[in-house]
């Protein structure tokens, strides 16, 4: 391994727990602009932020190698794309499910968070 | 005379985490000259001053998205003089096809390896380089 690489695996690490330990708090913000956009589920401009939301933390976690978070990042996304346009025909079920892609990605949050953590923790007891 | 090397690029990334992360592989590992922002307006505050031999957009950006990007750079710097890559992780076959049309070199699908991704634009340009010098460039 050069030293280039190793520093850039000193970066990528450091990024990642930075990465992870936001997780839980980025998520919160998305299902608080969820709960907000089905509020007012005619606000366009608040759905495509929402959306651009999901779509950024779809990418971000696949590039940390978190793939939990991007495959349910990519769900939440394609319910919000079936939503667009025909919300106020949208279904229960179709609620649900959008509920329940961000209970998943809430869950696959905290675990990398509380995984992250533990891995700096032991670390530091090293 | 010996191929000329890619080393300037410009980046156009809305998402911090992963700009900050691709600049680092790419300065780090491919040992690249990289000027990273995260809009349009910010890439054309550098263009002309940075002179780059690549651009690499995303497509996915708010308010101004990486298509759109490209058509605004290129009132300012040619195909010839800085190709463009995208990065997306939208796949569609009819994504695709537009953006090939575009005349950008590939298109890089998200997620990607941060690790390979040096040796992937490496790679990219290489190719592109040696069609010029194929139809005499």
């Amino acid at each position: 391994m050069t030293t280039a690489d190793e520093e850039y695996s000193r970066e990528f690490a450091r990024l990642s727990a930075t990465f992870a330990a936001q997780l839980p708090r980025q998520v919160q913000v998305l299902s608080d602009d969820l709960d907000a956009w089905l509020l007012a589920p005619g606000d366009m401009a608040r759905l495509d932020t929402l959306s651009h939301k999901v779509h950024q933390l779809k990418g971000a976690g696949g590039t940390f190698g978190c793939s939990g978070v991007s495959d349910a990042a990519r769900a939440v996304e394609q319910y919000l794309a079936e939503l667009r346009g025909d919300v106020s025909n949208a279904s229960a079920s179709a609620m649900d499910q959008i509920e329940a892609a961000m209970e998943t990605l809430r869950g696959e949050a905290n675990r990398i968070s509380a995984e992250s953590a533990q891995g700096g923790q032991r670390r530091l007891q090293t | 005379m010996s191929e000329p090397t890619l080393s300037r690029i410009l980046y156009v990334e809305d998402d911090d985490d992963i700009r900050e992360i691709v600049k680092m592989s790419l300065e780090m590992l491919g040992r690249f000259q990289v000027a990273a922002c995260d809009s349009c307006a910010a890439a054309l505050s550098l263009v002309d001053e940075f002179s780059p031999e690549l651009l690499l957009l995303d497509v996915m950006m708010p308010e101004v998205d990486g298509p759109a990007t490209l058509r605004a750079l290129r009132e300012r710097v040619s195909a010839e003089s800085a190709p463009a890559i995208f990065i997306t992780a939208r796949v569609e076959a009819s994504d695709m096809q537009r953006y090939r049309k575009m005349g950008v070199l590939d298109v890089i699908v998200k997620p990607f390896d941060t690790v390979r991704l040096p040796g992937q634009i490496e790679q990219i340009w290489r190719h592109h380089r040696s069609s010029l010098n194929d139809n005499g460039g």
